[in-house]
């Protein structure tokens, strides 16, 4: 049976069709037709399947019959089938049956081989202790494996090409590949499903849990946590901490930084710089926190300093310091703790105050101050460890205050709020007593005991090179004696500082025990010290206060004048203070003057004997003051408040104070503020009334001129003493002045005792003071001497400083100065010095007044400088008015000189004659090589080399125009070479550079005014010109001008086939079938070619003179050519009127020949017309001939004769006999028309 | 130190005619001054006139390089093109070939432009013709002989050669030494 494709069927057959059609040859036994149809259900397929029984013959011819027949409409398509899948399923089924039923007789197969194999003691397959190998006894390829498993030896057909053809596998060779697969091992059991889930084994990282499933728990949302905690108590608290540490980076420290607390630490920095600005609604929140918690700040801030992080300009140095300060700061902040910590209950108290007064201060105290104290309290910390505690305590006050000023307004807030709850219970608790000027004291001595502490390692300061340079500066301007200008200072100060208790009573109401006061008293250095705190502080806070209540204070002070007598020390202590304060103003004004300054103070301190010598001199200067007052206050409305002070201060001395008298000068006081503008001035008159007082001020003075950023400050500084003088003395409570008068009183007799030789004005006013003397006279004088003396050697030892400052800076300075300015100086100083010799028998006081005068007169305003001359006048001081006189002599040297040297610098600058030009810059060049010693001065005779010199340049140059020429040979060759091998390369780059001459022939329009188409019309006069000369010779030539003109068209087309890049080849193809139409035209005239081949060879001669393209324009037409060639470049131009001039001459000799052609035949002119056309192709070559050029072989062709002579004459005859043959038929024919056309 | 023969000229113009063609011409002659070839241990340098005379003063054996190597003479008298050069040819190159982000780096390491890595070319390249590869943010990064025409390039499959490796400014690094 088969079954049949049967394919191409149309889609109309039926079953039956088709089984109709094949049962021809068999017995159908089944038809299947199927049919494809596209998703509309049109049918384009149909085919089917024929199972037939039928024999191979039958099939062969059921195939060659019907394969590929035509029926109903499609070609049929049969191929023999794979048999239906039904069909095939059928039999393999009968198959297994079949199977099944053999299977038996190989079970018996088996059995057989069992049954032996147990014969042989095999038992299941397995021999028991048996030797892998061994061969099972009657079984040739049973062997005994591993474990004694009985195997069969395999016979294996091996692949095609191996050498054996069978492989014997005996499996007990490969016994080791045998494993013992044990039962039970085998996991039977099925697992359930839910124990099939894995774990992952994983670390403890986050990752592998998060893999888990395991997530963390939900932390705290940081950020917003922090925020919540502003809010809370604590850490608004912290809030100001952090930005207090912050802005005094340097003082805190990494090393208390914890781990854990790191990350929140850094967001709060974060934060804080942000608000650095410090918005008010955290300064409120911050000042709540301060009130309610008071004790907790100190743990809070401990912690918060561990969080701390610090930048990389951190300095371990200042992190040492704010170790110290961090303590300091919370002792300051807290009154409790401090409490706690101060060792005497008395100083307790001493110790409560001075946060207050520095609040108050602070509140008013410039930053610049701040900072600087700021500063100087961490250098001052550094040192603290030496000190004993209460010094330490103190100085932490003063550092912690600092602190807290630079930390913000918020603080100052705060510590304003605390303050009402601090003093209550310090002051009142501890004293019965409360004097308001008391009080002040109390505060003013801790405050000083502040300021001492700050100052007291003073002598350590380092200062930096700039600021010993300004140090420097300032002594220069002193002349040498910076220690009397410091005294000077000093004194100036106190006077301007004496009357600060009495302004603070007026704000503050608390009393200090007198006890206490005199505790202080006693306590000679550390009093002091804290005296200068005091005044310093106070001085700051003062500032503020109206000079209004200056006169109500005047008079209350009128009043308490005459109460307390045990106080007298305390005005010199104010004094001392004021010298203090003095000193800060003067740090805060410049740093390095102030350090000095403090220096000496340290010293100064030391021992009690020497202030009271200041406060001695600084009594004389009140003294002294008094007497300017009445006499010259009067007369000066701008006169210090410092000197009005100091007048109240004398004025409480003398005890024959008027109120009235106070009242004035209250009003004076009055009045300062408004002058205070002119300070500086008005302290030169100050000083100038009182020459002590008036050196200091000088110096003030100078130091303000020298640093003049400082002045700004400084004036305010003056600005502040004199408010808080003005109110200081009216504050000056009865206690108090009435000490001052009686220290004032010895003080004044010690100055009378120094200033004897001194003013008269003086002498006036000690005598007044001398009878209120009378008290501590005697022990006075003692220490004023022993002062006097130390004073002297620390006043020397500060000359000497000075002046090797002064060397310093004149070595330094000698460079840049004209040696005129030096030696001004120079003598300045020594005059200074012989002053210093000449008093040294004398008083200090003296000397310094002196030094100081003469520095008035350097410095100061030609007003002052009278003045300064009339006191001198009064005093009658000879050495005084010499050492002025010198001085003054001095000063308008110094200065002329540096005029003369302004005048020299001017012209200095000018270029000199001899150095103009350029051999003079050689000349300066030479000079300059020697730098200015006279001894190698260059003259222009040395100038002559330099012609040399020139000569010798002139050869090089010379040389170098040599190694151009040769240079710009090379680079002529190797352009050459390049040339060459880009021609090589790429002929098309040539003609494409000679393409980019060629520019478009419409857009040359002819231009009479240009001298380049003159060619144009010249060629055609030049025409007329020449057939004017020869008019019959030239008339031929005329009439055959347009036979030239097609020549020259034909060159044209040719040229123009070049300008379109035509290939050599194409060139040569054409050339050659030129040639081969010339021969053709050859064979046919021979007479012909010989005049037409000069023809072709005459243009192409002249194409090697013109540029090829050119001339083929100009050739189209003969006078509308001239216009088109003037498309072409201005230097193409040139090639027409060559080929204009050219042309004639060809058309000559052309024209000649024709005519004797034309003499010959008609028919010549015709093939002259072949021949011209001919030769277009061969224009379509280059120009110029190249070594294999065909032209060169075919021009002379065209000379030579193709064929022999007779040969020729005997072809021409032959022809001509046809010819005259034709003629004569046509001229017969000719004759018939005309006869018949006659006859009809 | 000495100018180059006819011949070297020619050998050395040749190869930079294939990068740049008659733009050679703007690297002879320069309106900025007097320029030159200098044939300094069989390397070509191009200098300036004013660096030729400075060097005048060393001597020959310690002379290490002048102005800008251009490229040496191989022993068989053949001119190797440097990349140092490329400052020079890049400006006037005539095709250019731009290789994308990813094939400049293999590029630079002196392998060939596959076609996979061709960004852009410059049509009408002819097979073997030398070109110049840009990175595509218009950097020179080498020199190239295209060994495909531009129409060929279309038809190629992505991992075919398109460009020859001649030289690439890796070799900056790669042979320090030997680049004078």
């Amino acid at each position: 049976m088969r079954r049949l494709y049967v394919g191409g069927l149309s889609h109309t057959v039926t079953e039956k069709d088709l089984k109709d059609r094949f049962g021809k040859f068999g017995a159908v036994e089944d038809v299947e037709l199927r049919t494809r149809k596209d998703p509309e259900g049109v049918p384009f397929k149909t085919f089917g399947y024929v199972n037939i029984n039928i024999s191979d013959a039958d099939l062969k011819k059921c195939l060659t019959v019907l394969n590929k027949s035509k029926w109903k409409g499609g070609t049929l398509q049969i191929e023999i089938a794979k048999e239906s899948f039904l069909h095939r399923l059928a039999q393999e089924r009968q198959e297994s049956v079949e199977q099944h039923l053999q299977q038996p007789a190989a079970e018996d197969k088996r059995q057989k081989l069992l049954d032996s194999l147990s014969k042989a003691g095999v038992d299941n397959f397995t021999m028991k202790s048996a030797v892998p190998g061994t061969e099972i006894p009657g079984h040739k390829d049973w062997v005994v494996s591993k474990f004694g498993r009985v195997l069969p030896i395999l016979q294996l057909r091996s692949q095609k090409g191996s050498k054996s053809r069978n492989l014997k596998y005996d499996p007990s060779k490969y016994s080791h590949n045998i494993r013992k697969l044990d039962r039970n091992t085998i996991p039977d059991e099925a697992t359930p499903v839910t124990q099939l889930t894995w774990e992952v084994q994983g670390g403890d990282d986050e990752i592998s849990k998060k893999r888990r499933g395991e997530f963390p728990p939900c932390e705290p949302w940081r950020p917003k946590k922090s925020r919540t905690d502003n809010v809370s108590g604590r850490t608004r608290f912290e809030h100001p901490v952090n930005s207090v540490n912050r802005t005094e980076g340097h003082q805190l420290t990494n090393g208390f930084e914890k781990q854990n607390n790191h990350r929140l630490a850094q967001k709060k920095w974060t934060r804080f710089t942000d608000n650095d600005a410090d918005s008010e609604e955290e300064i409120r929140r911050l000042v709540a926190a301060q009130q309610t918690s008071h004790v907790t700040p100190q743990q809070q801030e401990v912690e918060e300093d561990n969080l701390e992080v610090v930048g990389y300009d951190f300095l371990a140095k200042s992190a040492c310091i704010g170790d110290q300060d961090k303590d300091d700061y919370d002792s300051a902040d807290t009154d409790e703790l401090f409490a706690s910590r101060k060792p005497p209950p008395a100083k307790c108290q001493e110790k409560h105050t001075p946060p207050t007064a520095e609040h108050l201060s602070g509140n008013n105290t410039d930053k610049k101050r701040k900072t600087k104290k700021k500063r100087k309290a961490g250098e001052q910390e550094e040192e603290d460890g030496s000190t004993d505690d209460e010094e330490h305590l103190t100085s932490r006050k003063p550092s912690c205050v600092q602190q807290k000023r630079d930390s913000s307004e918020q603080k100052l807030n705060k510590k304003t709020r605390d303050l009402p709850v601090v003093r209550p219970s310090s002051s009142e608790s501890d004293r019965d007593e409360e004097d308001e000027g008391d009080e002040v004291d109390s505060v003013d001595s801790c405050s000083d005991s502040d300021y001492e502490a700050m100052f007291s390692n003073i002598t350590h300061l380092e200062i930096s090179l700039a600021d010993l340079q300004r140090l420097a500066e300032a002594a220069q301007q002193n002349s040498k004696t910076v220690a009397p200008s410091f005294l000077g200072a000093g004194l100036e100060q106190e006077t301007l500082f004496p009357s600060f208790p009495a302004e603070q009573p007026a704000p503050k109401k608390g009393s200090t025990p007198e006890e206490i006061l005199a505790m202080i008293m006693e306590d000679d250095s550390s009093e002091d010290e804290q005296k200068k705190k005091k005044r310093k502080r106070q001085a700051v806070t003062s500032a503020p206060l109206p000079a209004f209540q200056g006169t109500k204070a005047l008079n209350e002070v009128s009043e308490d004048e005459e109460e307390d007598d045990g106080r007298g020390r305390e005005v010199k202590k104010q004094k001392m203070n004021a010298d203090s304060t003095q000193l800060v103003h003067k740090e805060t004004d410049s740093k390095t003057i102030t350090s000095v300054r403090d220096q000496n103070h340290a010293e100064t301190k030391i021992s009690d004997s020497s202030e009271q010598e200041e406060d001695d001199d600084e009594e004389e200067d009140d003294e002294s003051d008094d007497g300017d007052d009445d006499e010259e206050d009067e007369s000066d409305d701008g006169d210090d408040e410092d000197e009005e002070d100091e007048s109240d201060d004398g004025d409480d001395e003398d005890e024959s104070d008027e109120e009235e008298e106070e009242k004035g000068k209250i009003i004076k006081d009055m009045v300062p503020p408004d002058v205070l503008k002119k300070v500086t001035t008005k302290v030169c008159v100050n000083t100038e009334k009182a020459e002590t007082e008036s050196s200091s001020s000088s110096e003030e003075e100078e130091e303000e001129v020298k640093q003049g950023r400082v002045n700004s400050s400084q004036i305010v500084v003056n600005v502040k003493s004199a408010g808080k003088a003005s109110p200081s003395s009216c504050s000056s409570s009865g206690k108090d002045k009435n000490e001052p008068q009686v220290i004032s009183a010895k003080g004044g007799v010690k100055a009378a005792l120094n200033r004897e030789t001194s003013t008269s004005e003086e002498e006036e006013e000690e005598e007044l003071a001398l009878p209120r003397m009378a008290l501590g006279v005697e022990e006075e004088e003692e220490r004023q001497r022993q002062a006097n003396m130390r004073r002297l050697a620390a006043v020397q030892q500060r000359q000497k400083e000075a002046e090797e400052h002064k060397k310093l800076i004149q070595g330094a300075l000698a460079n840049l100065d004209a040696p005129v300015a030096g030696a001004g100086k120079h003598i300045v100083f020594g005059s200074d010095d012989e002053e210093d010799d000449g008093n040294d028998d004398g008083d200090q006081q003296r000397m310094d007044s002196e030094v100081l005068a003469s520095r008035k007169t350097l410095f100061q305003d030609g007003q002052s400088e009278d003045e300064a001359t009339g006191d001198e006048a009064t005093a009658n001081k000879s050495v005084k008015v010499k050492a002025e006189m010198r001085l003054k002599s001095s000063g308008p040297q110094l200065f002329g000189g540096s005029d003369d040297e302004d005048e020299e610098d001017g012209s200095r600058f000018d270029i000199k004659p001899q150095f103009e030009g350029q051999a003079g810059q050689k000349l300066m060049a030479l000079q300059s090589r020697f730098g200015t010693d006279e001894r190698f001065r260059m003259d222009s005779r040395f100038l002559e080399e330099d012609e040399e010199v020139k000569e010798e340049d002139a050869e090089t140059k010379k040389t170098l125009v040599e190694d151009d020429e040769d240079l710009e040979e090379e680079k002529k060759k190797t352009l050459s070479i390049l040339q060459s091998v880009l021609g090589q390369q790429h002929c098309s780059s040539k003609t494409a550079g000679k393409a980019k001459k060629f520019k478009d022939v419409s857009a040359l329009h002819y231009d009479p005014s240009k001298e380049e188409h003159a060619a144009f019309e010249t060629k055609k006069e030049e025409v007329k010109k020449e057939s004017k000369a020869a008019r019959k010779k030239k008339r031929e030539e005329a009439q055959k001008l347009p036979e030239v003109s097609k020549e020259i068209y034909y060159d044209v087309s040719g040229d123009l086939k070049t300008v379109f890049g035509q290939s050599k080849d194409e060139t040569d193809q054409q050339e050659e079938k030129m040639n081969w139409d010339q021969k053709e035209e050859e064979e046919e005239r021979k007479e012909k070619e010989e005049e037409s081949a000069p023809l072709l060879s005459v243009p192409s001669v002249e194409k090697e003179d013109l540029c090829g393209f050119k001339f083929s324009f100009f050739g189209d037409d003969t006078e509308t050519g001239s216009k088109e060639t003037a498309d072409y470049k201005v230097e193409a131009i040139q090639a027409p009127k060559v080929s204009w001039h050219q042309d004639p001459r060809f058309h000559d000799s052309s024209s000649e020949e024709e005519e004797d052609e034309q003499e010959e035949d008609e028919e010549q002119s015709n093939t002259t017309a072949k021949t011209t056309e001919v030769v277009m192709p061969s224009h379509t070559e280059f120009f110029f001939f190249y070594p294999d050029d065909d032209r060169l072989t075919d021009g002379p062709k065209s000379f030579w004769r193709v064929s022999e002579l007779e040969e020729q004459r005997e072809q021409w005859e032959e022809r001509r006999s046809a010819l005259r043959q034709e003629y004569r038929k046509k001229h017969k024919d000719a004759r018939r028309k005309l006869t018949s056309s006659l006859k009809s | 130190m000495r100018p180059l023969t006819e011949e070297e000229t020619k050998t050395m113009f040749e190869k930079l005619s294939k990068y740049i063609g008659e733009n050679i011409k703007l690297l002879v002659d320069r309106p900025d001054g007097v320029y030159c070839f200098r044939l300094h241990h069989d390397r070509v340098y191009y200098m300036s006139e004013k660096i030729l005379k400075l060097a005048t003063n060393f001597s020959r054996d310690k002379l290490m390089s002048v102005g800008t190597c251009f490229g040496k003479f191989t022993k068989t008298k053949k001119f190797r093109l440097h990349i140092t050069a490329l400052d020079f040819l890049a400006p006037y190159a005539k095709f250019k070939v731009w290789v994308k982000p990813g094939t400049e780096q293999s590029f630079l390491y002196g392998n060939h432009v596959l076609k996979s890595g061709l960004g852009r070319i410059t049509e009408n390249t002819m097979q073997y013709q030398g070109v110049v590869v840009y990175s595509m943010a218009d950097v020179p990064l080498g020199f190239g002989v295209a060994a495909k025409s531009t129409q060929e390039c279309r038809r190629v499959d992505p991992m075919s050669i398109v460009v020859f490796h001649q030289a690439d400014v890796g070799e900056f690094i790669r042979n320090e030494e030997t680049l004078t």
